[in-house]
Order: C-alpha cells, then sequence, then structure tokens
C-alpha cells in the first residue's frame, strides 16, 4: 500500500510542479477584435450597446444633446427619455416618438427649445434603419426597460441597410479626405454645426468669426488637437473632445488638412 | 535526535520554505491585482434569455463553462485514444519478436500490454460519446457545421469502431487460442483500423486548424481537399509518433506500479523489464517526434504566416519555453532512468564517469532550449542590454540554436542507451578499437557538423536557415544508424562481463519512469491546447468566428491549471484500469476466502 | 582599474576566473562529499550567470536558469547509488550528530529567516512598473489599408528593391531618399547609427528598436517593416498588449514611397538583408 501513496503524492507533485512552471511565464489574455456588426438577432443589450456607441460616436447626437444633466440646455437633455418617451404625445408609443424625433425631429419640438436638430438618416450622419432601431434601443434604456427589437416597425423609413453592402460595422472610419479646401473640410468635419463663422452668433460652442483676430495659428492648432486646454468662457469643458473622438476626427485628419483646417480659422477676422 | 525524525524534520522544512514562497507569490498577485485592476467591480448576472432550439449557437456548461468542459472532455478522451492506439502497436512488435525467437517472455509481456487495452477502450469509447454529445449540445452550430463538410465520414468512422471492437477484443481473448499467424494478423488489423480511425478524426479536427476544400462563403467545394488539408498528414505522423511515445510511457509506468508492489523476486524481474520496454519504446518514439513537430510547424506556416506567427512568435510563444521545459525533463529524466538502471548490470560501472558530461552536455542544451526570444525584463533592466535583446542570449533564442541544442540532446540519449547496450559486454571481435575510433569519430564529426550549421545559420537568409534543419537532422539519424549498425557486428558474440540483474533497480528509476509517464501527459495535453488554441477567436479559423463567451484565449496559467487538472484526472483513470489488469492476476475469491480460513484455523490451533 | 570591468567576448573575466578557481581550490584542498560538492557548484554556477556576463541578465532568465541548473545538480546527485547513500548518511549525521549541532542551528535559524528576509523584500519593494513579456516581432496583419490604397503584406514586396539589379543608378536615388527621410524623422528615437539610441530613447519604455541587433529587422521581411512604420504603435494588434510603444503611424506624414526608401535605407546602412519571402505552396 505504501507504494500506491507514493505514487500518488509524486503524481500530485509532478503536476503542481508543471503547473507551476505554467505560472511563471508571463500572462495574457488575448481578446478578439471587437466588430459589432449589426444584424437581425441582435439581444435587446447588444442593440442597447451598440446604440450607445453610435449615440457618442457616428451619430455625433452627444454633440448638441446632454445625458442627465441639468441646467440651461441648447437641446434637450436625454436623460430619462425612456420613461418621458411614452408620454410626450398623446397617442404615439414610446418607440414611435423616438422614431419620429430621429427621421423628423422637428415634427415635435419639445417646450422651451427652438427647432434645428438635423434629420438623422440623411447626411451628414447617414444613419440606417437598422442603427436607428439601436439607437432607440439606448434612449429607452435611458431611465426606462427597451422594448424596442430588431423586427420592431414603427412609421418611418429612411435608408435600408439592405441595400448597403452587407452589415455596416458601426466605428466606420470617415474615408480619406477628397482634397477638400478649408471651407470644405470645416463642413466636412462638422465645425460648422457647433461654431459659427459668418456671424457672431454663438451655437453650441463659441463663434469663430473673428478667431484669426483673438488667436494665434498656433492658439488655434492647440484648440483642436486639445480643446480642453482653454477654455472660452461659459462654455463647459469635453465636449469638443467627446464630438470629435465620436467622430474619429483624431485619427483621420492628415496634418496637411488639419493645417488647412487652422489656417481656414485663422483667415476669419471678423468683417 | 532520532533518525526515525529526520524524514519529519526535512519535511517540515521543506513545507516551512513552501509556504514562505507561496505567501510571497500570493500577496505579490494579489498587490499586482490592486494596481492593475483598481477595486473589484462585480459584473450584472446576465439577463435569462428563453431559447429557440434552432437558433442557438451556444449553450452554457454550468460553473467552468462549455470551453473548459469540452476541453477537459475531449483532451481526456484523446489520451485514452493515443493509449488504445499506441499499445497495440508495440504490443504486435514485441508479440512478433516472441514469436520469431521463440522466447515466451516476450508473448507474455505482449499480453500483458494488451491486457490495460480492454478497459481503456471502454473508456476511449464513453469519453468519445461524451464528447460528441457535449459538442451538439455546448456548440450546435459548430457541430452542424462540421457534420455539413464531413456528412458521410462519419460512417465509416463508425464501423471502423466496431471492427476495432471485433479485432480489439478478439486479439485480447484469443491469446493463446489461435495459431500464432493467426493472432498476428488479428493484431495487423487492429493496429490498421486504429490508424484508419485517427486518421478520419484527425481529418475534422486539421479542418478546424487549416480549412480547405470550401469556397468563400464556407461551403464545401471538395471533400478531398477538405480531408486532405495542409495539417492532415503531418498531424497524423505526429499523432502516431505521439501516441507510441505516450503508450509505452503509461505502459513503463504500469510496469513500475507493479514493479513497487511486487513480492517476488521473479516478479520484480520481470516487471523491471517491462518496464524498461516501454521506456525504450516511449523514447525511441520520441527521439523523431521534434522532426516531426518541426514539420508541423512548418506546414503551418505554409497555410499561414499569421497563423505561424501566432504560434511561435506572438501569443503562444510563452507556450514553447513551458514546452522546453517538459521536453528537457523528458530528456533529463530518460537519461536518469538508464543510468541508474545501469547499476544493476555488472560491468557497467565501468560507464559512470561518462555520466557528468552526458548530464552536462544535456544540461546546457537544456539551458539554450528554455531561452526565451522576448525576453521578461524590467525597464532597467532592458536598458542595461540595450534593447530588447540580450547581446548573447539574443543568439540562443532563435530558432538556429534551439534546433542544435535538440539535435544534440537526442544524440546524448543515444549515446546513453549505447553504454547501457554494452553495460555487461566485451567485444571479442579483432577490431574492436578500431570499431570504437569509428563510431567516436562518427559522433564527432557529426555533432561538430550540426553545431557548424547551426552556427551557419546566423549567417543566411531565413529561408536557407530553415532548410539548414534538414542535414541537422539527416546527419543525426546517420550517426545513429551507423554507430548502431558498426556496434551489432562489434559485439555479436560478445563475451559477458556479468550479470544483467533484473529486478534489482533503485526505486527512484521507477519512480522516474512516473515521472516521464507524467510528463508526456502533460506535455500532451499542453500541445493539445496549444493546437487548439491557435485558432484564437475562430471555430473554423478564418470561415467561422466563435462568437461566445468564451472567445478570448486564456492565459497560459489558467492553460496549465486545465491541462493540470486533466492530467490528474486522466491518471486516476488510469489508476483504476491498472487496478483492473492487476485484477487477472489475482487469486479466485473462493480460493482466497479458504486459504484465509484455513490459515486463520491453524492459527487458532497454534 | 576597475578589475570586475574587464571584459573578454561578453563575459566579465575577473568574476569567471575567481568562480573556477574556487571551485579548483574545493576540489584540490578539501575532500567534499558529493552534497557540498554540488551546493557548491550550484553557488559558483549562479556567481557566474549574475556576475560573469558583462551585460547581466534579466533576473528572470537568471532564475530560469538556476531552476534547470539545480534540476541537472539533483539528477546527478542522485544517479549513483553510493554518492546517495553518502548524501543520505550526511544529512543523517548532519541532524544526529552532536558535532554539527552548531550547524544544524544556524541552519534551522537561517534558512526560515532567509525565507522570511525574501518575503519582506519582496512585499517592502519600493512601487516598481511591472515587468512584462513583450513579443518583440507580433503578427501582423494580411494586409493594410495605406491612405486608401490595399497592401498585401503576405504578397507584396518592396517595388524598389528589384533596382537594386536592374538600375543601381535609380537605386542609389531611393537610398538618398531614404537616407534624408530617416534623419528628418527617425533618428531623433532609432539613433543616428541606428542603435536606438537616439535622444528622445531614454524617456521610453519600450526603448526604441536596434536596428543593428541582429534579431530586428535582420529577421524580418520588408512588408513587415512597411507595417510598422505605417501604422505605428496605434496599428499593433490587441494581444501581447501592453506595448506602450510609442512609434508614431508614419502613414499621416509620409508618402508611401517615402516609407519604401527609408526601408532600402535602413538595410542598406545596416548591410543586413531583408527576411526572404518563403515559398507558398
Amino acid at each position: 500500500m505504501r507504494h500506491v501513496i507514493g505514487i500518488f503524492v509524486f503524481t500530485i507533485l509532478t503536476t503542481m510542479f508543471y503547473y507551476y512552471v505554467g505560472q511563471m511565464v508571463p500572462q495574457k489574455e488575448t481578446y478578439p477584435p471587437e466588430e459589432l456588426t449589426i444584424s437581425k438577432d441582435l439581444t435587446t443589450d447588444q442593440m442597447v450597446e451598440i446604440g450607445e456607441q453610435i449615440v457618442g460616436g457616428k451619430g455625433t447626437c452627444l454633440t448638441c444633446h446632454t445625458i442627465g444633466e441639468s441646467g440651461a440646455h441648447r437641446f434637450p437633455d436625454l436623460g430619462g427619455i425612456g420613461n418621458t418617451a411614452a408620454s410626450r404625445v398623446q397617442g404615439q408609443s414610446a418607440v414611435e416618438y423616438l422614431a419620429e424625433s430621429i427621421y423628423d425631429p422637428n415634427a415635435y419640438i419639445v417646450d422651451g427649445y427652438v427647432a434645428g436638430m438635423p434629420a438623422m438618416h440623411r447626411a451628414p450622419t447617414n444613419l440606417n434603419d437598422d442603427e436607428i432601431l439601436t439607437i432607440i434601443a439606448y434612449l429607452q434604456s435611458l431611465g426606462g426597460t427597451p422594448d424596442v427589437t430588431m423586427s420592431s416597425s414603427h412609421s418611418f423609413t429612411g435608408q435600408n441597410p439592405a441595400a448597403a453592402a452587407g452589415a455596416a460595422p458601426v466605428a466606420a472610419a470617415p474615408s480619406m479626405s477628397e482634397n477638400l479646401d478649408g471651407a470644405g473640410l470645416y463642413e466636412k468635419y462638422l465645425c460648422n454645426t457647433c461654431h459659427s463663422v459668418d456671424t457672431d452668433a454663438p451655437l453650441i460652442g463659441p463663434s469663430l468669426y473673428d478667431a484669426g483676430n483673438r488667436m494665434s495659428t498656433a492658439d488655434i492648432y492647440e484648440s483642436i488637437v486639445d480643446p480642453d486646454a482653454k477654455l472660452a468662457d461659459g462654455y463647459p469643458g469635453g465636449v469638443m473632445i467627446a464630438t470629435l473622438n465620436g467622430m474619429n476626427f483624431y485619427d483621420s485628419v492628415s496634418p496637411k488638412d488639419l493645417k488647412k483646417l487652422v489656417d481656414y480659422i485663422a483667415s476669419k477676422k471678423g468683417n | 535526535m532520532d533518525r526515525r525524525k529526520l524524514p519529519f524534520t526535512i519535511i517540515t522544512i521543506v513545507v516551512l520554505v513552501l509556504l514562505g514562497i507561496t505567501v510571497q507569490n500570493v500577496m505579490n498577485s494579489w498587490s499586482l491585482e490592486r494596481e492593475l485592476m483598481g477595486p473589484n467591480i462585480e459584473a450584472a448576472p446576465d439577463a435569462v434569455t428563453p431559447e429557440t432550439p434552432h437558433t442557438t449557437e451556444y449553450r452554457t456548461f454550468p460553473k467552468i463553462g462549455s470551453r473548459v468542459a469540452i476541453w477537459i472532455v475531449a483532451q481526456l478522451h484523446l489520451m485514452f485514444a493515443a493509449f488504445v492506439l499506441a499499445v497495440p502497436m508495440f504490443a504486435l512488435i514485441i508479440e512478433y519478436i516472441g514469436y520469431r525467437n521463440g522466447d515466451k517472455k516476450y508473448d507474455k509481456l505482449a499480453y500483458e500490454f494488451t491486457k490495460l487495452l480492454s478497459v481503456s477502450f471502454s473508456f476511449t469509447a464513453t469519453l468519445g460519446a461524451m464528447l460528441t454529445f457535449m459538442l451538439m449540445i455546448l456548440y450546435p452550430k459548430l457541430t452542424n457545421y462540421l457534420i455539413g463538410i464531413f456528412s458521410w465520414t462519419f460512417f465509416p468512422y463508425v464501423l471502423l469502431f466496431f471492427a476495432e471492437a471485433g479485432f480489439l477484443y478478439s486479439y485480447y481473448y484469443g491469446w493463446g487460442k489461435f495459431s500464432p499467424k493467426v493472432h498476428l494478423a488479428l493484431g495487423l488489423g487492429l493496429n490498421i483500423v486504429g490508424t484508419a480511425i485517427m486518421f478520419i478524426a484527425n481529418a475534422w479536427l486539421t479542418f478546424m486548424n487549416s480549412p480547405a476544400g470550401i469556397n468563400e462563403a464556407g461551403q464545401l467545394v471538395s471533400m478531398w481537399d477538405a480531408i486532405n488539408n495542409f495539417t492532415w498528414m503531418p498531424i497524423n505522423i505526429h499523432r502516431i509518433l505521439a501516441n507510441v511515445a505516450f503508450g509505452g510511457s503509461i505502459a513503463a509506468a504500469y510496469g513500475a506500479f507493479k514493479f513497487l508492489g511486487a513480492t517476488t523476486e521473479e516478479e520484480r524481474a520481470h516487471y523491471d523489464w517491462m518496464g524498461y520496454i516501454g521506456n525504450f519504446v516511449a523514447i525511441s518514439a520520441f527521439l523523431t517526434l521534434p522532426f516531426a513537430g518541426y514539420w508541423l510547424a512548418k506546414e503551418i506556416y505554409a497555410y499561414s504566416q499569421s497563423l505561424g506567427i501566432v504560434l511561435m512568435g506572438g501569443t503562444f510563444s510563452w507556450l514553447f519555453i513551458i514546452q522546453a521545459v517538459l521536453i528537457g525533463n523528458l530528456f533529463l529524466a530518460a537519461n536518469y532512468y538508464l543510468w541508474v538502471s545501469m547499476e544493476r548490470i555488472d560491468g557497467a560501472e565501468r560507464f559512470k564517469k561518462f555520466t557528468k558530461y552526458l548530464l552536462a552536455a544535456i544540461a546546457v542544451c537544456f539551458l539554450v532550449w528554455a531561452t526565451p526570444h522576448s525576453l521578461v525584463a524590467s525597464v532597467e533592466e532592458a536598458r542595461s542590454m540595450g534593447g530588447s535583446h540580450h547581446p548573447m542570449l539574443g543568439v540562443l533564442g532563435v530558432m538556429s540554436a534551439k534546433n542544435t541544442a535538440v539535435n544534440i540532446m537526442i544524440l546524448t540519449t543515444y549515446i546513453s542507451f549505447l553504454l547501457y547496450r554494452r553495460g555487461n559486454k566485451e567485444p571479442t571481435v579483432s577490431w574492436s578499437r578500431t570499431g570504437n575510433l569509428i563510431q567516436f569519430s562518427i559522433f564527432a564529426v557529426v555533432i561538430s557538423f550540426v553545431i557548424f550549421l547551426g552556427v551557419y545559420g546566423y549567417f543566411v537568409d531565413t529561408a536557407t536557415r530553415v532548410g539548414l534543419s534538414v542535414p541537422q537532422v539527416l546527419s543525426v539519424l546517420f550517426a545513429m544508424v551507423s554507430v548502431t549498425a558498426i556496434d551489432v557486428f562489434m559485439y555479436k558474440n560478445a563475451k559477458f562481463k556479468g550479470e544483467m540483474r533484473w529486478g534489482q533497480i533503485p526505486a527512484r528509476a521507477q519512480y522516474a519512469l512516473f515521472f516521464l509517464a507524467i510528463t508526456f501527459t502533460w506535455l500532451m495535453g499542453l500541445m493539445g491546447y496549444v493546437r487548439a488554441g491557435l485558432r484564437q477567436h475562430w471555430h473554423v479559423y478564418g470561415v467561422m468566428r466563435d462568437t461566445s463567451v468564451d472567445a478570448f484565449t486564456p492565459t497560459l496559467g489558467f492553460a496549465a491549471g486545465v491541462v493540470s487538472v486533466t492530467v490528474m484526472i486522466f491518471f486516476t483513470f488510469i489508476a483504476i484500469v491498472f487496478w483492473l489488469a492487476g485484477l487477472t492476476g489475482k487469486k479466485d475469491w473462493e480460493e482466497d476466502k479458504q486459504l484465509e480460513t484455513s490459515s486463520g484455523l491453524l492459527a487458532e490451533e497454534a | 582599474m576597475d578589475l570586475f570591468g574587464i571584459s573578454f567576448l561578453g563575459l566579465n573575466v575577473v568574476p569567471i576566473i575567481l568562480v573556477i578557481a574556487g571551485l579548483v581550490a574545493l576540489r584540490m584542498f578539501f575532500n567534499l562529499n558529493t552534497l557540498a560538492w554540488m551546493a557548491a557548484w550550484w553557488v559558483g554556477l549562479y556567481l557566474m550567470l549574475s556576475n560573469g556576463i558583462t551585460v547581466p541578465l534579466p533576473g528572470s532568465i537568471v532564475g530560469m536558469f538556476m531552476g534547470i541548473i539545480t534540476l541537472a545538480l539533483l539528477v546527478y546527485l542522485t544517479t549513483s547509488g553510493e554518492d546517495l547513500e553518502a548524501t543520505k548518511d550526511f544529512m543523517v549525521k548532519f541532524f544526529t550528530d552532536s558535532r554539527y549541532s552548531p550547524a544544524l542551528l544556524a541552519f534551522l535559524v537561517l534558512l526560515p529567516s532567509l525565507v522570511a528576509y525574501n518575503v519582506y523584500t519582496g512585499m517592502t519593494q519600493q512601487p516598481q512598473a511591472p515587468v512584462f513579456g513583450r513579443t518583440i516581432h507580433p503578427p501582423p496583419p494580411t494586409d493594410i489599408t495605406f491612405k486608401g490604397k490595399k497592401i498585401d503584406l503576405v504578397n507584396d514586396d518592396n517595388p524598389y528593391r528589384i533596382l537594386k539589379e536592374t538600375d543601381p543608378d535609380a537605386f542609389a536615388a531611393h537610398v538618398a531618399n531614404g537616407r534624408k527621410v530617416y534623419y528628418q524623422n527617425c533618428v531623433n528615437c532609432h539613433g543616428d547609427d541606428m542603435g536606438g539610441n537616439g535622444m528622445f530613447a531614454h524617456a521610453f519604455d519600450p526603448i526604441p528598436a536596434s536596428f543593428k541587433d541582429p534579431t530586428t529587422i535582420a529577421m524580418l521581411q520588408e512588408s513587415y517593416l512597411f507595417w510598422r512604420i505605417a501604422k505605428g504603435a496605434p496599428g499593433l494588434p490587441d494581444e501581447s498588449t501592453p506595448w506602450s510603444s510609442a512609434m508614431p503611424a508614419w502613414e499621416k506624414f509620409l508618402s508611401e514611397e517615402d516609407i519604401w526608401d527609408v526601408i532600402i535605407f535602413l538595410y542598406e546602412y545596416t548591410g543586413y538583408e531583408p527576411r526572404a519571402k518563403e515559398e507558398l505552396h
């Protein structure tokens, strides 16, 4: 019997030795590349997750909307929208209401706000129907429980995703610049959504109509590359950098384009 | 202090030391984890979603998760299958040797090996069924796809299994009942069927690694291409060799187990010999494995460079350091067994002085082989090295050096065998001095040539360098074959200087056999993991993605844990197999009982 | 003069000679038993590994080597039955014979204290950047998009390399352009002699690659270099992270031709040949 115990202990010790060797090498987990694609069999959780990415990224929603911030807003705060959506308009379900707000934003304007939101299924955001469904799911999750699914129907249609080639990856990088001039780039990167250049009326961000007088070229560079380094009075930090990150601006803009953009802004001397 | 207390004192000290090291490691890992992770955030439990029968891609296995469950079951199935396929190969050869030279002891040994088979065969089949069901239940989408690709190959597989059972049981139960030729033919049939079964199963799994014969959409174009994919043949060959090495080592462990429990001199002699033969089989097959492995890796590179880099340079590069430790240990233990067992050969003392040089050669090669290419170094260490590579170690971390090291380890082990073989013999032929000299020069020339090619490899481009491994291997093979040939003639009619005292081997040599068996098993588990893990987040590489929660590649430490658990379970099963195999040799219960009562009566009377 | 600094073939001569002399002296003047002799070897090899090599080995490697050496010495100690018996006898005597009592006492006190000391130092260390194993040559993707153009990393090769044979003058122009690109962009980190020791190099972990090192560009294909230069650290794969590499993605600053030229220049300057494409079948 003694040899059985001996062998038993010996087996365990040898195995433990190799286990120990296995612990001594660098330990790393490798995760598969993120590739959330929208398909018809997404679960609600996945829809919310993708919707959140679109809202913060390609949809550029957070350029104007806030989520869960109190105070004076230029556009409605989206916090709790999942709760209020169903009761905003008599006879409109939550899904229907949210869809309308995305496809035809000016059909219903929340009290105290002015019309100004573009239809999201059109340029420049170009969201397709499936992407908008995920956005609805995300919005419903804010303060409520989503009841939308990938097969939910509502009375709006925009771009049919099936027409686009295959399922669209969520974070599609903007295409390389196609030789636009400064003004073209200013629009391409949607700077004009928040910064006016023709009048001194501020939009979401300060007007840049006299930027060339107020700021040196280096300041303008800095304000684009690191927007929070110096903030104009009365404007919150973090908005612009989040927006630009969401559009993949920093990853896609070439140094040449950046220079053109800065030169364009510097040429605005207010008149 | 009492002499008997010595073991306790030593154990206490060892435990203290281990405890200290453990405490330190655990605390280190805690503090590191705190630094890296911050406060622990518990993930919210997933919402339960009702499943629909036909679209489900995955189901989860409770507690350990689907991947670990299927991993362990598949590995156990493979280990038993390897054993069941390998044992008939050398059982048949041993039986044939016995048939040729008429020595009954070979026949008895072959029978003893075969005895281990029948229980193992049931284990293999049961685990195989379990694996199949688990695949269907846990990975329905993948299983469906593979069934779609390999549709009709499953029928011959099942039919061959029938044939395997037929051959196996007639071979086992028909021992001594047929004419030797018929019986040998049954054994041959058993081997052919077994090999065919393995080839079919290999087609399925190599397809997952290197799919072929399908179009862009993953639909089947040519089934033969799907079967004969890039890695199919290399895996077939690699597995046959590895199975024999593994089976031999387990059989040797059986010998060791019986030896340690033996009560008579005769039994000890027999099982000592059995352990020796098992080990001889294991090591002979093992010596060829590095070549087969090299070929397999080369085919993987040829199939996909990025798969090759993931294997050797990326995620799994450290796995090969663990592998180097395992293989280095195998070489050490195999040689150790030979050196220790030379003590039971009268006349082998004259070779004892070589031991330390052989050991030094193996140790140096082991060090070279285990040197990683990318080092773990802190910033200061990296700075003082002037880069991520150490000027000296960087040279040792590449394939040229490692190939050279493994070739020399193979030669060293071969020399140990040679010395063992000569143990108690003295050549009587007149040209023995010249013969020795020639053998010595062959070794000297081949070793210098291997080292020269290894060094030369640093000065040529990669394609040439990869090509250099062929002459290295060939020259080593040449040395082994030619030296053996000379030796056979030189020791014909040799004079015996002393006796071969079978059975008088120290217990530690038997433990070395266990060590070999455990190391082989662990190595098999590890390499099984890398073959499957290589696909990373793919079920079928490049064709079907793994979208389950287990799509990530776990840490090597985790993999080592799973392999360790698998090895433990395997040896628990093997213990059952050994026990059952041992039952046939036991006395009948009735007889035993009578004996007991009669001895009891005798005692009473006394 | 610093005696320990004398270096020959990358080895510190003095410590090695001292260790060898020590072992020889032990052999000649003391009649050590096998156990003590093995212990002497262990210490000697440890001293050689930790002090005998001019560029010190990383601690992890010394640890691993000593582990293997320990295994080998244990094998030696137990191979011969006589030695093993002698060792056992000695150990029994060590624990029982009153002659060894002071040594035994010292041993019993020292060993746990050593462990305690080890634990103590392990826990009181100054915070350090965690040590990570890095894969130096991570697996490349099969193709990349460079300014909207697809570049096949598996099959494409440096389009200007062929000029070396066909049109040496044009090739020289590419080398010259590569030189210009290198000294305008790369020199700050990779150094003016390509040793990975430019003036910014000292701020980085990992430090910039040294192209003189035979295990960097000499082992890689040109398309691999193209990937690493064009995509830089942001393009490194997710696995085998953290990279913390400071390599910029040069695709935003250099043209395709510039990158191929600078690759040519790297090989021309260092004298290495790029790794040949493997035969694919």
